[in-house]
């Protein structure tokens, strides 16, 4: 397949380009690789975003194991298949805590998979990383349960206040994915946003798979809002937009930072155009760390990088500088994430453990909106369409 | 010799087209009644409607004098009326033995709880209950039940015994049929009805199902028969009915029908070919 | 108010893309009485060609339409004669299970071929759009609307006036009849599946463009909403097809209207079980037509089972009972839980599908009310773990039979259909009924097992207590299976007329068998939801169904041993096999057609 090929020849290519530019003194890792045991949907109704992972730890590994790995040796990562089934989850945790080979674990996808599994991960004390677990109750799972998941605790304020305060919306109708991720930041959303003084004139929770949005685009018109707020990810964020649009609806839309992804313009084409959503980067990113992972990611994959592709790469980055500090057996990276500090994040510009809550503090945030087909920082100005 | 089944005015219309035609029929206890006609004049819509399978558009039937119309077919069954099919229906992942168990079904009395008012709901409950845990009484009547099976079986000299766990299936056509016919023995009936019991029957099968037939008829079982072979019909009705296009035409003894001219006419005029209606008996 | 006219509007235009689905799947059954569970996949193919067409080749839209009807045309004659012709003859449930595997296949295919990323399908169609009430309608809703109604005219014109139409017909309403009068009766089959096939090809090229989004996973959700359409207006009734997906749109867009978004689905599936307990023909079927002739020994291949003798069996049971003491391997011995716990679901279904012949598409739904009833008494109430098992078996009973219960009188594809659709009601009610199981967010902190006061938090006490329950069980319902009930069961499925004849109550045995195996069900999802602690309306899926059937056809339909052997079989080797992980799905996909083409009565034989 054409694109497989283009991949591991770009890929190539830029590892042996960082090869040669790496410090002086600096050699690629060699040797008995250390395994991370990734437990995530590649096939599935999820398998996209499985897929979006896999971007991103390579693109890191790349890096690191050029670099030096950990301590010399590389890092690698063993992917198994659960399609964000409980059932399965719970069978690979099993997997991977037998398997000495493994000393920590990344993911699921979905928190009703990583929730089950983590009473074997705690019982066992493998570190449990759900990096995409905004779940409140995830981290709740015992002290092996860590996230660099923003919360949607933290997330949602952040969005009303872009909705609310600098947009200036009153009256919000808004939309969101009927899962636990959605209803749970809806709820947040509503609450942050009646604080900062709108009305939510109406909430339609809609199915992961739904493409029809018409009729229930005509509920929302009904209600008479003044903004519409998107809950969604990039897929339906699309669909919603264009069919927005379709129904001659010339409101301003806001929707959340799951949105970003290059994904998003490309299958919402001119109706995401004044599109506003937040992010913690974004293309034009000045952060030098962010300047750097864009122009490789573009260099490898041919395209721009998403949220999801960001996350997988913050948690590789931040796995690796855990070893490197701590040790990288699985005791030690339990008590290294407690005591890391300043670990370099695009998300979260840097990053350290709120050891109460086992997730990261203080989000990055960067207020966007879709110009000319790009994602381009909000200057400022009321939201009109 | 009392009434067994009596049938006023049944009607059964199917769209444009009337299958049964206001039909009165009469079968009295022990009697032997056939009913004859040409493919098409009614008679196992008639047998449908008379167990209660299709509901009739008008009519009244009557067992043993009681009101029986429009009752399904489970309560004729327990009625004690027994049936055989056109096209033979055996169960066909049962064994032989099993078929004809399940033929005794309403006979089980141990199995079945029949509980009285509302705690009838429970019956199904009870029921799952003593299949699971089989009480004495429940082992008891299984085993007596089997052994009248096997009698049943053995009427059919060596065709189906040492068939009897081998899956209704494996079957030939005839065995089959013989299969059927024992299953509606074992719901020991008061009334038997055979939906043509030798269609595609060599001579050789229809004469040894004519014998069982005959031997039924013997222990004063009340038949009622749908045959195409005339042969047999004469020979062991006692009264022979004819119908044609949904109506009764004939109604009598074997020879007195025989000649009907209405009768010959019947025959004569839905004859595709120009072969005589003598040549049929000769099947 | 003005925007009932919008609502009107909306749903005749969704209804639109629900006909495009719907004629083809009508066309098919109609013929060779299939309802045609891989059509979805053929959609998601005619998408993605049209895909390549306009971004790598740049044909305009009549060309790519063309090319789209051709490739979706040649795999629909590739469908029947691989897939389906050799079938012929085979037990109706043996085309059913063909097409779920064929779809498995395709989906995993264009998903290995294309990742599973959503793309963007351009159409080349003017920008322009209509007023129409508030909204808008454009181009392209034109053109669908169009080649709905085209298609449907050249369909009627086909059937009524040409040749090989009538010989569709006729092999539609008799194909033995058909085929004594000489009707090329092979020839009828390929051209309706040619014809079927391209349409939906065309369906989702032109859905694909009307979103700007195709994805591998559209193909459930549209083989579902054809399906639905199609029951609705009748099946096998074209003309009926293009009616019934009006109202199911309008249905769907109403609902919205009055209740929200979330409820959209939901509408869909009551409609489809009003229709189909009311009017099984249909809503708009032709004539009063006369009750179908069941047809005798349709659901299961015949067989001499594989038979193991007790003492074997006990042998067994004994070996695995020693597995936490012998290979004390987590791993292996959480597979094994999940297999027992399958296990359990493959009791039920055998029980109630093998040996009832009810064949039940919705078998999940009984899991997640085990689940969800366990779950709650142990959370909301305080009971104690082992008796809120116990409790969400017996709930799991009445709650299943009654749902099932007006279904019934239905037969063969009509019940499948319905325990499909009750199946997603069930599903959407736990997840729109929020005060009482949280909707999506689930139910979490579930205690975990503990029997009589004790806590059972290792492995094995796990291992053990799930072993055990499913043990007892099975051991129960062989039990059942050797007594006159068992028999009488058996007897429904082979042949319900006679069974009616002989005494034998049908209603009072399905519900009787239904309720026998929703307990083992039940049971299976209450032990599941103390095991993770966690559940919500995903965790017990329409994915889960399929499964639990092809255990159930793995085993025997009807054997007991065969339902454990399934879930072992097919619980384990995805676990032996994990390298090959993205090619999971697609051997899954193949497994089911071998089997269904080579092995229909599975590996212990049919009971």
């Amino acid at each position: 397949m054409p694109m497989l090929h283009r991949r591991l020849l770009l890929g190539a290519s830029a590892a042996a380009f960082l090869a040669s530019v790496a410090p002086a003194g600096a050699e690629p890792a060699k040797g008995e690789p250390i395994y991370l045991g990734v437990s995530g949907p590649l096939t599935g109704p999820n398998a996209q975003y499985g897929a979006q992972w896999k971007m991103g730890f390579d693109l890191a590994l790349d890096e690191i194991n050029a670099d030096g790995g950990i301590k010399g040796r590389p890092l690698a990562y063993v992917f198994e298949d659960t399609q964000s089934d409980p059932r399965q989850s719970v069978a690979v945790a099993q997997k991977f805590v037998a398997d000495r080979k493994i000393v920590a674990e990344l993911g699921d996808f979905a928190s009703p998979a990583s929730m089950a599994a983590s009473p074997i991960y705690q019982k066992a004390k493998l570190v449990q990383f759900g990096f995409t677990n905004s779940h409140p109750d995830f981290t709740k799972g015992g002290d092996y349960m860590w996230s660099n998941s923003v919360s949607q605790a933290d997330e949602q304020p952040l969005s009303a206040a872009y909705a609310v305060k600098r947009l200036g919306l009153k009256r919000i109708a808004v939309l969101h994915l009927n899962t636990d991720w959605g209803r749970t930041s809806k709820d947040l959303f509503v609450k942050a946003a009646k604080e900062y003084g709108a009305e939510v004139v109406a909430t339609e929770g809609y199915l992961p798979d739904e493409k029809d949005f018409r009729s229930t685009l005509v509920r929302v018109r009904d209600a008479r809002p003044d903004g519409l707020m998107l809950i969604s990810y990039y897929s339906d964020a699309a669909l919603i937009s264009r069919q927005v649009r379709q129904a001659g609806i010339k409101l301003p839309i806001v929707a959340a930072s799951s949105v970003y992804s290059p994904k998003l313009i490309e299958l919402g084409g001119d109706a995401v155009e004044g599109l506003f959503t937040a992010s913690r980067y974004f293309p034009d990113d000045p952060r030098p760390q962010v300047r750097d992972f864009v122009t490789k990611f573009r260099a490898k994959y041919g395209k721009e990088p998403d949220a999801f592709n960001a996350y997988a790469y913050d948690t590789i980055v931040l796995m690796a500088q855990v070893m490197r500090e701590f040790g990288a057996d699985r005791k030690s990276i339990h008590d290294g994430l407690a005591k890391v500090k300043d670990v370099p994040s695009i998300i979260f510009g840097k990053a350290s453990f709120d050891t109460a809550t086992r997730r990261v503090a203080g989000a990055m945030n960067v207020d966007l909106v879709v110009k000319d087909g790009r994602f381009t920082l909000w200057e400022g100005g009321a939201a009109v369409r | 010799m009392s009434s067994m089944l009596q049938v006023r005015g049944l009607t059964r219309r199917f769209g444009g087209l009337t299958a049964v035609a206001a039909v009165d029929l009469d079968v009295a206890e022990h009697e032997f009644v056939s009913i004859i006609g040409p493919n098409g004049a009614g008679k196992t819509t008639l047998f449908n409607l008379v167990t209660g399978l299709d509901e009739a558009d008008a009519g009244k039937v009557s067992l043993e004098g009681r009101d029986v119309t429009g009752l399904s077919p489970d309560r004729l069954a327990a009625l004690r009326v027994a049936r055989t099919f056109q096209h033979g229906r055996v169960f066909a992942n049962l064994t032989v033995l099993d078929n004809v168990l399940v033929g005794a079904h309403v006979r089980f009395r141990s199995v079945r709880p029949a509980w009285p008012g509302p705690l009838s709901l429970l019956d199904p409950v009870v029921e799952l209950a003593l299949a699971l845990v089989r009480p004495g009484k429940v082992k008891a009547e299984e085993a007596r039940m089997r052994e009248e099976a096997l009698q049943i079986l053995a009427r059919f000299g060596e065709r189906l015994l040492p068939r009897k766990d081998n899956p209704a299936y494996s079957l030939s056509y005839a065995n089959r049929r013989r299969v059927e016919i024992g299953r509606a023995l074992a719901l020991g009936p008061r009334l038997l009805m055979l939906d043509e019991p030798t269609a595609g029957m060599n001579q050789t099968e229809t004469a040894e199902m004519q014998s069982l037939i005959g031997d039924l008829k013997k222990t004063g079982l009340t038949i009622l028969l749908i045959e195409h072979k005339l042969d047999m019909v004469m020979q062991l009705s006692d009264r022979v009915v004819v119908m044609d296009e949904g109506h009764v035409i004939a109604n009598g003894k074997p020879a007195d029908v025989r000649n009907d001219p209405k009768v010959i006419d019947a025959y004569l005029g839905h004859r595709r070919t120009d072969r005589p209606p003598v040549a049929e008996a000769a099947e | 108010m003005a925007s009932w006219i919008d609502y009107t509007v909306n749903g005749i235009v969704i209804g639109n893309i629900y006909a495009l689905l719907a004629v083809g799947l009508a066309l098919i059954f109609g013929v060779s009485r299939l309802i045609n569970f891989a059509h979805g996949s053929v959609y998601v193919v005619g998408a993605y060609a049209g895909f390549l067409a306009v971004t790598q080749l740049g044909t305009p839209l009549p060309v790519t339409i063309v090319l789209v009807v051709a490739v979706g045309a040649l795999l629909g004659l590739g469908i029947e004669r691989f897939g389906l012709r050799p079938l012929q003859g085979y037990a109706h449930i043996a085309p059913l299970l063909a097409t779920i595997g064929i779809s498995f296949v395709l989906d995993q295919l264009v998903q290995l071929s294309f990742s599973p990323d959503p793309r963007a399908l351009p159409s080349s169609l003017l920008d322009t759009r209509f007023q129409v009430g508030s909204g808008t309608i454009g181009a392209l809703d034109l053109l669908i609307g169009g080649i709905g109604l085209a298609s449907a005219a050249l369909l009627y014109w086909f059937l009524r006036y040409t040749k090989l139409g009538w010989a569709v017909r006729a092999t539609a309403q008799d194909r033995d009849a058909a085929r004594q009068m000489g009707v090329d009766v092979d020839a009828v089959h390929r051209t309706v599946f040619a014809i079927a096939s391209g349409l939906g090809a065309v369906s989702g090229l032109l859905v694909g463009m009307y979103y700007n989004y195709i994805d591998p996973a559209m193909s459930f959700q549209a083989t579902l909403k054809g399906v639905v359409a199609q029951v609705v207006g009748g099946v096998g009734n074209v003309p009926g097809a293009i009616a019934g997906s009006l109202l199911l749109g309008l249905v769907e867009s109403y609902g919205i209207a009055l209740f929200g978004t979330s409820y959209r689905n939901l509408f869909a599936f009551i409609l489809l079980v009003i229709v189909l307990v009311l009017r099984p023909n249909g809503l708009f079927a032709s004539r009063r037509q006369t009750p179908p002739e069941p047809m005798t020994g349709t659901f299961i291949a015949p067989s001499k089972p594989l038979n193991v003798p007790p003492k074997v069996l006990l042998g067994i049971a004994g070996l695995a009972a020693l597995v936490p003491l012998v290979f004390p391997h987590p791993y292996l011995m959480q597979t094994l839980i999940n297999a027992w716990l399958y296990a359990l679901l493959g009791l039920s279904l055998t029980l109630i599908a093998g040996t009832v012949g009810l064949v039940s598409l919705g078998h999940a739904a009984l899991l997640a009310i085990g689940g969800y009833t366990s779950a709650l008494l142990a959370l909301n109430f305080g009971v104690p773990v082992g008796l809120a098992i116990l409790s969400a078996g017996l709930f799991t009973a009445l709650l299943g039979t009654v749902l099932v219960f007006p279904s019934f009188r239905l037969r063969g594809h009509y019940l499948s259909i319905a325990t499909l659709a009750i199946g997603e009601i069930v599903s959407l009610v736990i997840l729109n009924w929020e005060s009482v199981t949280r909707g999506p967010i689930g139910v979490s902190g579930i205690p975990s097992l503990s029997l009589f006061g004790i806590e059972l938090d290792t492995d094995r006490s796990v291992y053990w207590f799930t072993l055990a329950v499913m043990v007892v069980l099975a051991a129960l319902q062989f039990r059942l299976l050797g007594s006159h009930l068992g028999r009488v069961l058996r007897a429904v499925r082979d042949d319900d007329v006679a069974a009616r004849s002989y005494g034998i109550r049908l209603d009072r045995y399905k519900g009787l068998a239904f309720a026998t195996g929703s307990f083992a069900a039940g049971v299976s999802g209450a032990i599941t939801s103390h095991i993770y602690s966690y559940i919500n309306h995903e965790t017990f899926n329409a994915q889960l169904s399929i499964l639990a059937l092809t255990i159930v056809i793995l085993g025997g339909m009807g054997n007991v041993t065969g339902a454990i052997v399934g879930s072992v079989l097919l619980v384990g080797l995805p676990e032996v096999f994990r390298v090959a992980a993205e090619y999971r799905v697609l051997i899954y996909g193949l497994v089911l057609l071998l089997l269904v083409r080579f092995r229909p009565q599975g590996i212990m034989g049919t009971v």
